[in-house]
């Protein structure tokens, strides 16, 4: 007995251990309050399906500036031992860069950037797709033909979903024009409001928004008007006027992430997925859109997942009317991520 | 019946305003505490989590200092105004064209040595800074504005500058169309200090600490600035005529807030984008109150207050609390060491009245 | 610029401009009474909040612009100790107020960002809102709105004929004369600052009933700074708080129309026209002004007697 007594002491240590492993920790860095309706509650509807994971724990941070700030909070999370760390703007690119490069052994995600390292990789989510979708909706359901889009900044990622916005619209109507309203900020109801409200004043009678507050959509609703959401289903905001929404869905894309780093399968790449993984999508949509129209929208639908659309296909001119994308060409990721000119039929400055 | 009167007193309190300082503190964090309890969080532990991980190890305290440094430019800024009862609240927007002007230097010399080019960006610092300051004076001057409203709204129209210029032709070519100049080359940039992770501008805050308390102690115009106190028209028996005090001392104001900014834009961040705004220019105003506008007190007030932000991560962190509690502690600490006041100016009488 | 484009701009412009015209009324009337408030800001998204707030739990909206009201008098309240109570430098509490208001407004409501709450909705006054041109713009509004059309007037009224509106007027002049007269100066400040939190309660819970029916954290944007501008620029009069109130609203519509219509200026500088024209007023009315204007006993508080 005595003789059996470490080894069983052994035995037990090595099991206890494997039992009571530490659970993995994973971070996520949000530059919007969490409730918001939008940008950052999407993410953190993929951080709650990371939560259901087993063996893993969640932590989050928002509202975090950008700069200095969020360094320091991504600096907390890699020295309070979390394995891996999704950071989801595109300003917390620099700091995240920095704090790699002193943690090796920690994971960093990058959302919407494009520096990465051995153990930092990028991510996206091509929501462009459904922005395509959901012009394609817009066009059909317009009267007056202008479209409405009210924009937060001229940043490529917003500039990237007008112009395919304004794509899928002519697609389906080729006489749409969109005209743009940049509010310079992600989240302010009142103005967000007051740009729709000005936009349906110039003859729009569709709106749609890269902004992340249902503001908008409330102006829509109070002139009858039609409205498109963004980053999640707005038709309990608006459901008169709601037409679909362009919204994400990152719970496959998170877990997938922290599965293969569990794994020790992980590598750093950068991830651009879209409606194919089924990380972006557009809503169901509203009771006023016909039957035809939803038809048609998800036949593209299903092209654009399995690849055999491209929504950047050319023949595609600028606002001045030079063609930048030959006929039959598809714009490469690149020029897609750096995407600075507007297609034409877009009415706006672009700063 | 028993009446309750209070009287000027004739000596300041001397100690006896530390003991009331301490108090006001404790009742701020008590109410603090209170409001964390109605939203169902662990108020001591909150309180004692932010306490402990603003202070409780090296790297923490770097974090601190590393904070300090434009909490303090801004605070020595703004407390040097405040004397004259200048409110300038504008400190916010004098740090963003200090960082423009340091910027636009950074970007037209990218080629010279770092000898040469961080002083210019400093000058150019101090000079867009001090423009943001002598606006309002001039105004305040010649046409009788009420300095807060217009360095208030020359905080919004400096942010709006920055973002025209960073989303516009200073838009870094090779940022995919991120608002942000492109890096600044490395002899644009304020080095760390060796071994740390501290930076260069901790010396500059030390030097200008300095020299402030230097001034204000044994210069003829900075003892005219502290004994003008809260009578301003002392100011008009000082050597100086009052107008041209009112521009140098916003001027200096300006460029303060300025170099917080250059120091930002250059050591912190390596390049210009609009998420340099952090509000310092506020917590400037909160600084210089509560250190009764004392150069060396407001050293340490800048250090605490930086504290209370780095702290405030740490508390979002372990337990969701919204950042927003860092504004509520600032505000009412500020607002019962103002009721604190009270009771060094004051003496309580109770007595029976006929 | 077509008429119907500019109609509609002018129909925002009112109800751009209402919630800063509460709030511009109330401050008014603090000031008059001689205190000095900066913490406008802070206790119009705190009015906001609470006024969201109630409509969320009780549904019902009336109650929720009271319920604004109520907490805009208490965050008043607070500065109100601190000054009066404890003769605390005004600027600097109201300033802390702001810090303070903007703070516990962000505490409490980062939950309920992205909740829709009932509220005021726009209606056509019978028989007025039928006029052509004027009729659009001033009465197919909400109820807040047709409130805020009564105030200035009623205000007017209040300082020139009420015996509560001189003595407040009185309290902000010469308080020791007041004091002298016999009336409790005190009181009267109080009053008038209670009052006046009010009104600029009133403003912030308009913006998350009326404006839009939404919450967030930065809800109010530098209105209230605006609102205390105004003051100086309406010297102090309700009637001309009215313009300079839709004059700023207007401007804050004015930009995003314009680049809904096509313009090529940048938006970064369209942005700013409404705090630069706030300066340029505020600079044209203090030049012009008499210093006379302001209450005399602005900003000072009163010395404890014996």
């Amino acid at each position: 007995m005595r003789k059996c007594l470490p080894l069983f002491l052994l035995t037990f240590l090595a099991l206890g251990s494997t039992c009571f492993a530490e659970d993995m920790k994973v971070g996520f860095v949000y530059v919007s309050p969490v409730g918001d309706a939008g940008y950052s509650y999407a993410h953190d509807q993929g951080r709650l399906a990371v939560e259901a994971m087993d063996g893993v724990t969640t932590s989050f941070v928002e509202s975090v500036a950008e700069g200095q700030d969020s360094e320091r909070v991504i600096m907390n999370m890699a020295r309070k031992g979390y394995d891996a760390i999704f950071a989801t703007s595109y300003g917390y690119m620099d700091p995240m860069l920095k704090v790699a490069k002193d943690f090796p052994k920690v994971k960093f995600l990058h959302c919407s950037g494009y520096k990465n390292a051995e153990n930092m990789a990028n991510y996206f989510g091509r929501i462009y797709q459904a922005r395509y979708l959901t012009g394609m909706t817009a066009g059909a359901m317009t009267k007056s033909n202008v479209l409405g889009y009210v924009a937060a900044f001229p940043i490529p990622e917003v500039i990237r979903g007008i112009n395919a916005f304004t794509l899928g619209a002519q697609a389906v109507n080729p006489d749409v024009q969109v005209r743009v309203v940049w509010t310079k900020t992600w989240y302010d109801p009142a103005t967000e409001k007051e740009a729709a409200k000005s936009l349906l004043d110039v003859g729009c009678d569709v709106i749609a928004q890269h902004q992340d507050s249902p503001g908008p959509q409330e102006a829509a609703q109070e002139r009858g008007a039609y409205s498109v959401g963004y980053n999640t289903d707005m038709a309990a905001f608006a459901p008169k006027s709601h037409l679909t929404s362009a919204i994400w869905n990152w719970g496959p894309f998170y877990t997938e992430m922290v599965q293969q780093i569990k794994d020790g399968t992980w590598k750093s790449d950068f991830y651009w997925y879209g409606l194919d993984k089924g990380i972006v999508d557009i809503s169901p949509f509203g009771e006023m859109v016909p039957a035809d129209v939803q038809k048609t929208v998800t036949d593209k639908k299903a092209e654009i997942a399995s690849g055999a659309y491209q929504v950047f296909t050319g023949p595609i001119k600028d606002q001045a009317g030079v063609e930048k994308v030959a006929a039959g060409a598809v714009m490469p990721d690149a020029d897609l991520l750096g995407f600075n000119w507007f297609v034409q039929g877009v009415v706006g400055t672009l700063e | 019946m028993l009446h309750l009167s209070a009287v000027r007193r004739q000596e300041p309190l001397g100690w006896g305003s530390c003991l009331v300082f301490f108090a006001a503190l404790a009742l701020a964090f008590s109410v603090s505490g209170l409001l964390l309890a109605m939203q169902d969080k662990p108020a001591l532990d909150a309180l004692w989590l932010l306490v402990h991980s603003a202070f409780g190890s090296g790297y923490a305290l770097e974090d601190c200092l590393i904070k300090a440094i434009p909490i303090f430019l801004c605070s020595l800024g703004v407390g040097l105004t405040f004397r004259l009862q200048i409110w300038n609240i504008g400190a916010e927007g004098q740090f963003a064209l200090g960082a423009v002007g340091a910027t636009w230097a950074a970007l037209t010399f990218p080629t010279w040595p770092w000898y040469a080019l961080l002083p210019t960006m400093l000058l150019c610092a101090s000079l867009t800074g001090s423009l943001w300051g002598v606006i309002p004076a001039l105004l305040r001057l010649k046409l009788r504005a009420n300095e807060i409203i217009v360095t208030l709204m020359l905080n919004y129209v400096g942010i709006l500058i920055l973002e025209y210029l960073v989303y516009g032709i200073w838009k870094d070519p090779g940022s995919f169309g991120f608002p942000m100049t492109s890096e600044f080359v490395p002899a644009a940039v304020v080095a760390r200090i060796a071994g740390t992770r501290l930076n260069w501008g901790l010396v500059i805050c030390l030097v200008i600490g300095v020299l402030m308390t230097v001034f204000l102690r044994s210069t003829r115009l900075g003892y005219e600035l502290r004994a003008c106190g809260e009578n301003v028209r002392a100011a008009r028996y000082a050597r100086m005529p009052y107008a041209k005090l009112v521009v140098l001392v916003m001027a200096v104001s300006g460029a303060l807030a300025g170099w917080a900014g250059f120091l930002e834009a250059s050591a912190t961040l390596g390049r210009l984008q609009p998420s340099i705004m952090s509000g310092y220019g506020y917590t400037a105003i909160v600084v210089a109150w509560l250190a009764n506008l004392n150069p060396l007190i407001i050293a340490v007030a800048s250090f605490l207050l930086a504290g209370l932000r780095v702290g405030m991560e740490t508390l979002q962190l372990d337990l969701q609390i919204p950042a927003a509690f860092g504004a509520i502690m600032e505000g009412l600490i500020l607002l019962s060491v103002l009721a604190g006041g009270f009771f060094s100016r004051y003496r309580l009488h109770l007595r029976r009245a006929a | 610029m077509t008429p119907e484009i500019l109609l509609a701009l002018l129909a925002a412009t009112v109800q751009a401009g209402t919630p800063i015209l509460y709030a511009t009324l109330g401050e008014i009337l603090t000031e008059k009474g001689g205190i000095l408030n900066l913490g406008v800001e802070g206790m119009m998204l705190v009015g906001a909040l609470i006024g969201f707030l109630t409509a969320l739990h009780t549904g019902s909206p009336v109650l929720a612009f009271l319920a604004g009201g109520a907490a805009g008098a208490c965050m008043a309240a607070v500065h109100g100790i601190v000054c009066i109570g404890f003769l605390g430098n005004q600027v600097v509490s109201g300033l802390a107020l702001t810090i303070f208001g903007t703070g516990l407004a962000g505490f409490f409501g980062t939950p309920y960002i992205g909740r829709t709450a009932p509220g005021f909705d726009k209606f056509s006054l019978p028989g007025l809102g039928d006029v052509p041109i004027l009729g659009t713009i001033f009465f197919q509004q909400d109820a807040l709105v047709y409130l805020s059309y009564l105030l200035p007037p009623l205000l007017w009224a209040f300082f020139r004929y009420s015996r509560w509106g001189l003595a407040i007027r009185a309290a902000g002049e010469s308080p020791a004369a007041t004091r002298a007269a016999g009336l409790n100066v005190l009181a009267y400040r109080w009053a008038a600052l209670l009052a006046g939190g009010m009104l600029v309660g009133f403003g912030g819970s308009y913006l998350s009933l009326a404006y839009t029916h939404l919450w967030t954290n930065g809800l109010t944007s530098g209105r209230g700074w605006i609102a205390v501008a105004l003051v100086i620029f309406a010297f102090w009069r309700p009637s001309r708080a009215m313009v300079g109130a839709y004059l700023f609203g207007g401007v804050m519509a004015f930009q995003l129309r314009l680049q809904a219509m096509g313009t090529a200026l940048p938006s970064s500088i369209l942005l700013m026209l409404p705090y630069i024209l706030t300066i340029a007023a505020l600079a044209l009315a203090s030049w012009r002004g008499d210093r006379t204007e302001a209450p005399a006993a602005l900003g000072i508080n009163m010395e404890p007697s014996e």
